[in-house]
This record gives C-alpha cells, sequence and structure tokens, in this order.
C-alpha cells in the first residue's frame, strides 16, 4: 500500500512538471502560483476571456500574462478551460464541489449532497462488500483515488480518510487543495459529529442536522429494546482477525445487546483472534464476513476450517447486511437493527414481544 | 557417536518437541487435559482445540521439518555441493509459485486440493532446471547463483501473481508463500500433504547406496554399477514430492536443509547415506523447535516460522560461505 502511495506521488510529480509550459494549459503549471487560487480559477479565467472577447478590459492583466503576447493560443486555451469547467453544473455554483476519495467519506457524501454537487467519488463506493449504498453510488462519476484526477478535476473540497491515501493526501494539501480529512468512525456516538461535519463542509446543514437526529432517535429505540442477558458474540473476518475494543463493531455489537468476546478477553481494535480462544470460549453468535472477491485467498478458508465448523451450539452466519458497519454513516443503524434481532432469537426477551424493528 | 545412540537420541528429542508443540498454544489448557482430550475425546472445546488445532500443526512441523532435512541430506551428497538445499537452490520457492498460480487463478475453484498440484509442477521443474545446471558446470558457484537466479524469480512472479489478484487479502498473502508458516492447519492439510510427503521420502531414502558410490563421482559411481539414470530419477521426483507437498500447505521455509545435515555430519561417518536417517528427524526437530519459537517468542502475535528459520539458517550459510572461501572464490 505504501509502496504503491509513493509511485503515486512519483507519477503525480511527473504529471505535474507535464503541465508546465509549453502546454496548452500554462496557467495550471504550479510554478505561476496558480495553485493556492485554484477555487476561483475557473470562474475567474472565463470572465477573463468573456471580457477580452467583448473588449471589455475591465479586469486587470494577470502577473506576467502569456494571454496577451500568444493570442493565437487563446483559441485553444479557451476550449481547454471549457472542458474544465464544463463538470460544473449550473445548480451547484453556490455550494462547494465535492470529490470524495475514501469509500466512508463517499457514503457520507451521497447522504447529504445536493444533486450536482458531488464532482466524483471513489471507485470502492460502488463495491457491495465495503460500500453500504452501493446501488446510489452507480450513478455518480467515479475516482480512483489519484492526485492527478483531482488535479484534473479542481474540486472545491477533497474528502478522504485519515488513514487512507495519506500520501495523496500531503500532496494534495502541498498542491493547495482544500482537504478535509475524516478519521476511520472508531464507534457509534462518533457518527452524528460525522454526518453533521459533513453537512457543514457540504453547505447542507439542515439536511445533516435532520439525518442526524433520526439516527440517534433510531440507535435509542433499538437500545431501549435491549433486556435479557447479553449473549457472547465475536466478528471472526478474513485470517481471523476479530474486531476488539474501541471499533465501529464493537460498539454496535454493544447496543445490540451482544457481549463482544474478543473486546471482553482484553483484544483492541482489528486483531488477529486466536481460533483455539474461539473454540475455548464458545461464543453464542460468530458474525462471519461475506466473502469479499469471488477470487481465492487462503483468508477466505479461515473462516472454513473445520475446527470452527465443529462448535455444535453456535451459531454462524453473516448476520450484518454487507457494508453496513465497514463505514461510519447513517446506515449503521441498520447493523445494529439486524444484530438486534439475532440476539433477540438466541435469547428473548421474556418480558414482552419482539421489541425489535 | 554410534548410527545406533545419534538415532534413538534423535527421536527421542523429536517425540518431546512433539509432545511440547501440542501442550502449546493460546487456549488454557493444562498438559494432562490437553492429552486426555488429544486421546480419549473430553469436552467438547478441548477436544475441537486439540484434534482439529494442534495436532494438524505438529504433524506437518514434523513431516514438513522431516522431508525437508532429507531432501537437504540427498542433495548435498547427490550434487557433492555443501550449499545445496532445496530452500537455496530455489525449489521451495518455485514449488510456492506453482501453488500460487494453480489457486489465485481459480483455475480449480477455491479447493485447497488444487494446491499440492500445482506446487509438485513447480518444484519438479525447479530440480530439472538445477541438475541440468549442475550437470553442465559441476562448480558449486555456478548452483548456488542459478538457485539464487531461480528463488529470486519465483519470489518476483509470486508477488506479481498475488497482487495481480482481484482479491484484496492476496496481497498480504506473499508473506505466507514466501515465509511459510504452521498456523491454523487443519487436518485438511496434512490429508493433502503427508502422503505425498512420505512417498517423497521413501523415493530420496533409496538413494542412500548411491549417494555413497556418488561420492566418488560420476563414473566412479557407474564403475561400481550404480544406475546413473534412476539414481537421478529417485532425486528428481522425490525432492520435487517431499518439497512440492510440504510448500503447498506450508508455504516456503528455507534453511531446514542446509543446516540440519551440516550440524549431524560431524556425529556421523561422514557416508552421505549414514547421515538420511539422523538428517530426516533433524529436520523434524528444527522446524518443530521453531515453530514453538515462532509461538511463544512474542507474546500475542504468533511469528512466521520460516523468520525463525532464516534467522537460525541465514548466520549459518555466511559462516559455510565464508569457510569454504578457497574453493569458491
Amino acid at each position: 500500500m505504501r509502496q504503491s502511495a509513493k509511485w503515486l506521488v512519483r507519477v503525480s510529480a511527473k504529471v505535474r512538471r507535464s503541465f508546465a509550459p509549453p502546454s496548452v494549459l500554462p496557467d495550471i503549471s504550479p510554478t505561476r502560483g496558480e495553485i493556492g487560487r485554484h477555487d476561483c480559477f475557473c470562474q475567474s479565467l472565463m470572465l477573463q476571456i468573456v471580457g477580452r472577447s467583448s473588449g471589455r478590459l475591465d479586469l486587470p492583466p494577470r502577473g506576467g500574462d502569456v494571454w496577451q503576447d500568444r493570442g493565437g493560443q487563446r483559441r485553444a486555451r479557451a476550449a481547454a478551460i471549457f472542458v474544465l469547467c464544463a463538470t460544473l453544473p449550473a445548480n451547484a455554483a453556490d455550494l462547494p464541489r465535492i470529490m470524495s476519495l475514501n469509500v466512508c467519506t463517499d457514503q457520507l457524501a451521497m447522504t447529504l449532497a445536493a444533486p450536482g454537487q458531488i464532482v466524483s467519488i471513489s471507485d470502492l463506493s460502488s463495491d457491495p462488500g465495503l460500500s453500504f449504498m452501493y446501488k446510489e453510488a452507480k450513478s455518480y462519476p467515479k475516482n480512483r483515488g489519484l492526485a492527478e484526477e483531482v488535479f484534473l478535476a479542481r474540486p472545491d473540497v477533497v474528502v478522504t480518510g485519515t488513514y487512507t491515501l495519506h500520501n495523496t493526501t500531503d500532496l494534495l494539501k502541498h498542491l493547495g487543495f482544500h482537504v478535509e480529512e475524516f478519521a476511520y468512525a472508531q464507534t457509534l456516538d462518533t457518527i452524528p459529529g460525522e454526518i453533521l461535519r459533513m453537512g457543514r463542509i457540504l453547505h447542507r446543514e439542515a439536511k445533516a442536522e435532520a439525518v442526524a437526529t433520526n439516527f440517534e432517535t433510531g440507535l435509542a429505540a433499538v437500545k431501549a429494546s435491549v433486556c435479557g442477558p447479553a449473549p457472547t458474540a465475536i466478528a471472526y473476518g478474513q485470517n481471523g482477525i476479530s474486531q476488539g475494543a474501541g471499533t465501529l463493531a464493537d460498539s454496535v455489537m454493544r447496543a445490540a445487546g451482544l457481549k463482544n468476546l474478543a473486546a471482553e478477553l482484553g483484544y483492541a481494535g482489528m486483531a488477529p483472534f486466536p481460533l483455539e480462544l474461539l473454540i475455548e470460549h464458545r461464543p453464542d453468535i460468530v458474525i462471519l464476513p461475506e466473502q469479499l472477491s469471488t477470487a481465492p485467498s487462503l483468508a477466505d478458508l479461515t473462516l472454513k476450517d473445520p475446527a470452527l465448523r465443529a462448535l455444535k451450539g453456535t451459531r454462524f452466519g453473516h448476520f450484518v447486511p454487507e457494508g453496513a458497519w465497514s463505514c461510519g454513516g447513517p446506515f449503521v443503524l441498520e447493523a445494529v437493527k439486524a444484530l438486534a434481532k439475532v440476539r433477540q432469537q438466541v435469547s428473548p426477551c421474556s418480558t414482552s414481544g419482539a421489541p425489535t424493528q | 557417536m554410534s548410527p545406533l545412540r545419534l538415532n534413538l537420541a534423535l527421536g527421542a528429542l523429536m517425540a518431546i518437541l512433539f509432545v511440547l508443540s501440542l501442550l502449546i498454544g493460546p487456549a488454557h489448557l493444562g498438559p494432562i487435559t490437553s492429552i486426555k482430550a488429544l486421546i480419549a475425546g473430553g469436552d467438547e472445546a478441548s477436544r475441537i482445540i486439540m484434534r482439529e488445532i494442534r495436532l494438524p500443526r505438529a504433524l506437518l512441523g514434523l513431516a514438513v521439518g522431516a522431508s525437508l532435512g532429507l531432501s537437504g541430506a540427498v542433495l548435498q551428497g547427490f550434487l557433492r555441493n555443501p550449499l545445496a538445499e532445496p530452500g537455496i537452490v530455489g525449489v521451495s520457492a518455485m514449488a510456492s509459485l506453482g501453488a500460487v498460480l494453480i489457486f489465485y487463478s481459480g483455475l480449480a475453484g477455491a479447493s485447497l486440493y488444487a494446491l499440492p498440484a500445482g506446487a509438485l509442477a513447480g518444484a519438479f521443474l525447479a530440480v530439472l532446471i538445477l541438475l541440468a545446471i549442475a550437470a553442465r558446470h559441476g562448480s558449486t558457484l555456478t548452483l548456488i547463483l542459478a538457485g539464487v537466479a531461480l528463488s529470486s524469480l519465483a519470489a518476483a512472479l509470486t508477488s506479481l501473481a498475488l497482487n495481480l489478484s482481484p482479491n484484496p487479502f492476496a496481497s498480504y498473502e506473499i508473506i505466507f508463500w514466501l515465509l511459510g508458516s504452521l498456523k491454523d492447519r487443519s487436518m485438511m492439510h496434512v490429508a493433502i500433504a503427508v502422503p505425498l510427503i512420505v512417498v517423497g521420502c521413501a523415493l530420496l531414502a533409496a538413494t542412500g547406496r548411491a549417494l555413497d558410490a556418488f561420492s566418488l563421482g560420476e563414473e566412479g559411481a557407474e564403475s561400481l554399477g550404480i544406475d546413473r539414470k534412476r539414481t537421478r530419477f529417485l532425486v528428481i521426483a522425490g525432492t520435487a514430492l517431499a518439497v512440492g507437498a510440504g510448500t503447498a500447505v506450508t508455504g516456503a521455509i528455507s534453511f531446514v536443509g542446509l543446516v540440519v545435515p551440516h550440524m549431524l555430519r560431524p556425529l556421523t561417518n561422514r557416508m552421505p547415506s549414514s547421515l538420511l536417517v539422523p538428517s530426516t528427524m533433524g529436520g523434524a526437530i528444527l522446524l518443530l523447535a521453531a515453530d514453538i519459537v515462532a509461538r511463544v517468542a512474542v507474546s500475542a502475535h504468533e511469528l512466521n516460522v520460516g523468520v525463525v528459520t532464516a534467522l537460525i539458517g541465514a548466520p549459518f550459510f555466511l559462516w559455510l560461505i565464508i569457510r569454504s572461501r578457497r574453493e569458491i572464490f
């Protein structure tokens, strides 16, 4: 991962050089100091071109202006700039245009953005194994998280994850882009805050407020329905990786009224959990991931270990809708509801009927 | 030391390490509970832990270690080369490559049974290439350099194949295939590897008398009535089967076959044939011990067993090269 990121920086550096004069886009060259002002770049150039063609010279010429000297290239440049700015939809003119490089920020952005506000989202967002909103994601343009793509699309804000592509993030900041980083949501408690923050970035505060409140209400309802002794559960992933204390999955399990075996035994974060310990403690519920890819891997074979299957009295299953707890977002509520349902089956409430849903 | 006493001592050590390997694990089972669960059953959890998790691991440590020790001893005797060893000459790496190509391409589905087929093909190809090189240029250096080239190429192609897999986990499995591990192997792995390893070891063991004759040179061996082609076939098929099958389920574990024959040779009469049985047991001892170290060295983190064998083996390899520099340079 790190190596590919380094490679990316090298490639991006090359790209930067290749945009330097004598390209048809000389003003995009960072050497000309345009980068810091990229957010008003398209609009001001448009005005300039319009102003000149109509004979009005009310705009001051730019420093070291190549536009006046090489008039013959003006049409080519105008065409190029038109291509650059054509992605700018009319109704989003007053709202910031956003580009998301991370599957988690993709989903927050899709939830809150106004039509046309999203320039592109990451191509992982249409992967059903990672993204809960993979169906919605189909209608948006995709990026591969490359600095080069951001550079060409010139969004007003870039949103990405703290841990993903941090070399790309550093490069983009260096180039003067407005980058907003989202930490990987650690628990259910941080989700409303993340929703509100994305709302502020998108200038969609009212919508964010509604979504966050809705989420909190739904969560409180599930939590209120929890009763009886908590069954033990473990989220046992590829390669025997478990979700220990402090993870989103841990907080989801607790909210659904389950005891997380990994956290109980002192495992924190995503940590390899010995198969022997799982067998020794015989949890009531083992939550398995759906296979991420149809391509084979040894990691997936861990979940088919005969030792695991030999456990009687333990419920194995996917239980959680795919992608519902891989990112923090309003949809994590679906994961909580799904687990609360399983908990209800394993250890039914004695007092009232099915309180979940 | 008389051969009988040496073999008895090694056998006892091997048995002790085998039992020790069964008793070590993250689950809190006492030694008596463990053995009882293994033999008589006991409660569900301890029975599954002993029979489905620890037993296959110990069995594979034993079988794969033995096959590496034996194939190291045979290759060193046959090629009359102190540096020959399946790991160094690239047989293990090629076996890994073969297994990776078959498994990750999905040609055989996600079936474990496909692994040995690819690994055997890779190991077979590697032994053929090496013997062809050794037949033309007898020098130690040529063989080792060819082995290094073959290993590097196989490792690079293995990494490439894993990186190209659309499965996001595949690229992390490079570590497994290049360094080897006995973690969480199941009885299924034992079932697919051990029979092939036994056949391979039997073929290798059948070369004993011929290897003694080969220490006189190939012509000398022929004059003693040794069938050169037959010996060659036994070495190729035996190494490919023993190393290939082992690598298919544990990844490439290096240096076991190098270190063991050298450590045991001074305790024998230095005839290649009298080294075969001790090396077989010595390989099993080294791998079982390395696997125990891999499990307990860093608490809560399991090392790859290949890291441990390389930590023992690589300095030893350097020392051997320095000692034999007169021949090489």
